[in-house]
């Protein structure tokens, strides 16, 4: 009896520990971690966004009866400080998932350590194929690397591509581009693809120059370009200074329509930040306020509602990864890296931008349906309008006021 | 080329306006003042706070932007350079510190984006068939009637030779009653101010941004090495060969590479000329 008392003691002791860790586990909070350039427009939206989705998910019970929770390290546009910002989220916090990136240079640099800690990226900033070219090579390492949003740089090239052939020869009948870029690692992808392209369909690349980022005066490029006889300027810019750009190009009254990839110009104040200056300007975007499907026009309201300001390219990719992991765990029914990995793969997801469909290297897809670029220019008093696809324009394409037809 | 020609005199002057006020203070005090950037960077963002946050007149908001940094430059001079003035390290190090924390606050204040400030001239002026940005011809005409002032204050004025009595014997100009402390006050004060203006009118067409100074002190620190520390047409003659040389590599060469035409200009004057085009002979 002596010797039993102990043993029911210890017995019901481990029983009542195990409980409770089981209770805990089923409360404990599933965390994400955001890597982003917080000091940037596209960090503070992918927050801004992310902390949305994780409020509307816990207002109707959360995922597997567990609440979600974030924290934030910043990731700024340095390789150094993103391999810091990774190493904090899954060694010190250990979040269950990681959410972010900006620039290709520092997602690159962060892979590895992604890889290492065996915790699932979701990608909703950088653009260039090698992210995901990783997955393909090293799957078993890489597969936690999955990229929700943009479109890489090479389908990005494509859609351009399509926009040229179809707006800026079909109807501003313009057969000479020229070409300027930062020099950025998704861009010197990016160029070769567009130009094969571009020639492919009759149009002819009369200048191309990549710049260093921080270059603040462009108009001897400018010139450039002029002497060179082009007829349209297709722009890639993300980290370049942008509103210099244009107000530069604005100042020389550069005497052709612009346009392209200029991730500063998707903010929705760019326009008047430049005192108009804009004004003719098309850039590609991912979100706009238009009914892409039947999500985008409630994401928007309320992203604008609860911040006080439109959301940047960052911030839809955000908010559907949250859904897309979220969706994931409920249908693998466990936070398990492997599992989860599994339903990703499988994914037909409608966010709020298009459906979300991964490809074989974990790359979101596009094609009708799916996510796509969309073309929208700054019209007059610096209103926007989609001018491509034409399946959601809203607009016609106008040209610049300096612009003589 | 008449491109090359008014864009080349516009980068020339702006690197005028910078370098003379870096120069000025060498000369009179034996001051590298490694803030020099930062009173630069400080009219800029003054120019912006007052334009695109107070909304104030872009005249009031110019002046008012070139009186601050003034003020900041003498109050500098006064509380930080002074006490350590016998010890030309020192004033090095706490120049230094003053550049780094400028940079931090802008930073902390304004964020790591670029800000805009509006155009005083907003259309493009055409000459001879060149379309050229209405701000930059203001500038140049800005810049060449500051540093024009400026040469007539010191060669005409009481207060220009005491400045001029000051850099030639500190020692011997105050045993002539010249208050040597307060002409490296105000001169400070109209380095600063001239660095200010110039941070003013360039701000509209280039980049208003929390690093701007880095660029700015060592375009300033290039011009004076190669014009002669010290030498104000020195200055002006050295900004007007890197300002042209840049323009011209910008727009025949490659843009990417107007950064190293400061250094091989360095490099060039060190080398065959370590005085610089009008300074002393070194060790004289």
């Amino acid at each position: 009896m002596r010797r039993i008392v102990p043993l029911v003691t210890s017995a019901v002791f481990a029983g009542t520990l195990a409980m409770s860790v089981q209770a805990s586990a089923a409360g404990k909070p599933i965390l994400i971690g955001l890597d982003t350039p917080i000091q940037l427009q596209v960090g503070k939206d992918t927050e801004a966004a992310v902390k949305m989705a994780v409020d509307e998910i816990n207002a109707k019970g959360g995922v597997l009866g567990r609440k979600l929770e974030y924290v934030t390290a910043d990731e700024g546009t340095d390789p150094q400080l993103g391999v810091s910002a990774i190493n904090k989220l899954t060694s010190d916090d250990h979040v269950d998932v990681l959410i972010g990136g900006y620039d290709s240079g520092v997602t690159l640099a962060e892979e590895p350590h992604i890889a290492r800690s065996k915790t699932i990226w979701l990608g909703v900033g950088s653009a260039s194929p090698n992210i995901t070219a990783l997955v393909g090579k090293h799957y078993g390492q890489y597969k936690y690397i999955f990229r929700v949003n943009p479109l890489n740089s090479a389908l990005q090239a494509k859609q351009i591509v399509d926009f040229a052939e179809h707006v800026v020869k079909g109807q501003l009948h313009r057969d000479k581009v020229a070409i300027l870029g930062e020099s950025a690692i998704w861009v010197r992808g990016l160029v070769p693809v567009l130009v094969k392209g571009l020639e492919a369909h009759g149009i002819k690349v009369t200048y191309q120059q990549l710049f260093d980022e921080t270059m603040t005066d462009f108009t001897p490029l400018f010139a450039r370009v002029k002497d060179s006889g082009a007829q349209f300027l297709l722009t890639i810019l993300s980290h370049a200074n942008s509103d210099v750009f244009v107000k530069q190009l604005y100042e020389a009254r550069l005497p052709m329509p612009y346009g392209g990839i200029d991730v500063k110009s998707m903010t929705p104040n760019f326009c008047s930040r430049v005192n108009g200056a804009a004004v003719g300007e098309t850039t590609v975007n991912f979100i706009t306020r238009a009914p892409i499907t039947d999500k985008t026009i409630a994401f928007w309201d309320d992203f604008v509602k609860i911040n006080g300001r439109a959301p940047v390219y960052t911030a839809p990719g955000a908010y559907n990864s949250v859904y897309l992991y979220a969706w994931a765990v409920e249908k693998a029914g466990t936070t398990d890296a492997d599992k989860v990995i599994r339903q990703l793969e499988k994914a037909d997801y409608l966010g709020v931008g298009g459906k979300i469909k991964f490809s074989k290297v974990h790359d979101d897809i596009d094609g009708p349906g799916y996510q796509n670029l969309l073309f929208v220019q700054w019209q007059k008093d610096c209103t926007r309008q989609v001018v491509w696809p034409k399946a959601v324009a809203t607009g016609k394409v106008t040209l610049p006021p300096w612009v003589g037809k | 080329m008449l491109t090359v020609l008014i864009y080349g005199a516009v980068t020339s002057a702006i690197l005028a306006m910078l370098a003379v006020g870096f120069t000025l203070i060498f000369g009179v005090a034996r001051i590298l003042n490694l803030a020099h950037g930062a009173f630069y960077a400080l009219g800029a963002y003054f120019a912006y706070t007052f334009t695109a946050i107070l909304k104030l007149p872009l005249i009031v908001a110019a002046a008012l932007s070139v009186a601050l940094v003034a003020l900041f430059g003498v109050a500098m001079e006064r509380v930080l350079v002074r006490p350590l003035r016998q010890s030309s390290l020192a004033v090095l190090m706490i120049t230094l510190v003053v550049a780094l924390t400028t940079e931090q606050a802008l930073f902390v204040a304004f964020g790591s984006q670029s800000k805009n400030v509006p155009a005083f001239v907003n259309f493009p002026i055409y000459l001879h068939g060149v379309s050229v940005d209405g701000q930059r011809l203001l500038a140049l005409v800005i810049a060449v009637a500051l540093i024009g002032a400026l040469w007539l204050f010191i060669q005409r004025t009481r207060l220009g030779s005491a400045i001029l009595a000051v850099s030639q014997d500190p020692e011997a100009a105050q045993y002539m009653g010249i208050p040597a402390n307060r002409i490296f006050t105000i001169v400070m004060g109209l380095s600063a101010a001239l660095a200010g203006a110039a941070g003013v009118i360039a701000a509209p067409f280039l980049s208003v941004r929390p690093t701007m100074d880095q660029t700015a002190m060592i375009t300033a620190f290039s011009v004076v090495i190669v014009g002669g520390l010290g030498s104000i047409p020195g200055s002006i003659l050295a900004a007007l060969v890197i300002g042209y040389s840049q323009t011209i590599v910008a727009f025949y060469l490659n843009p990417e590479w107007t950064g190293t035409v400061s250094l091989v200009a360095i490099l060039l004057t060190l080398v065959l000329r370590p005085s610089g085009l009008m300074g002393r002979a070194v060790g004289a």
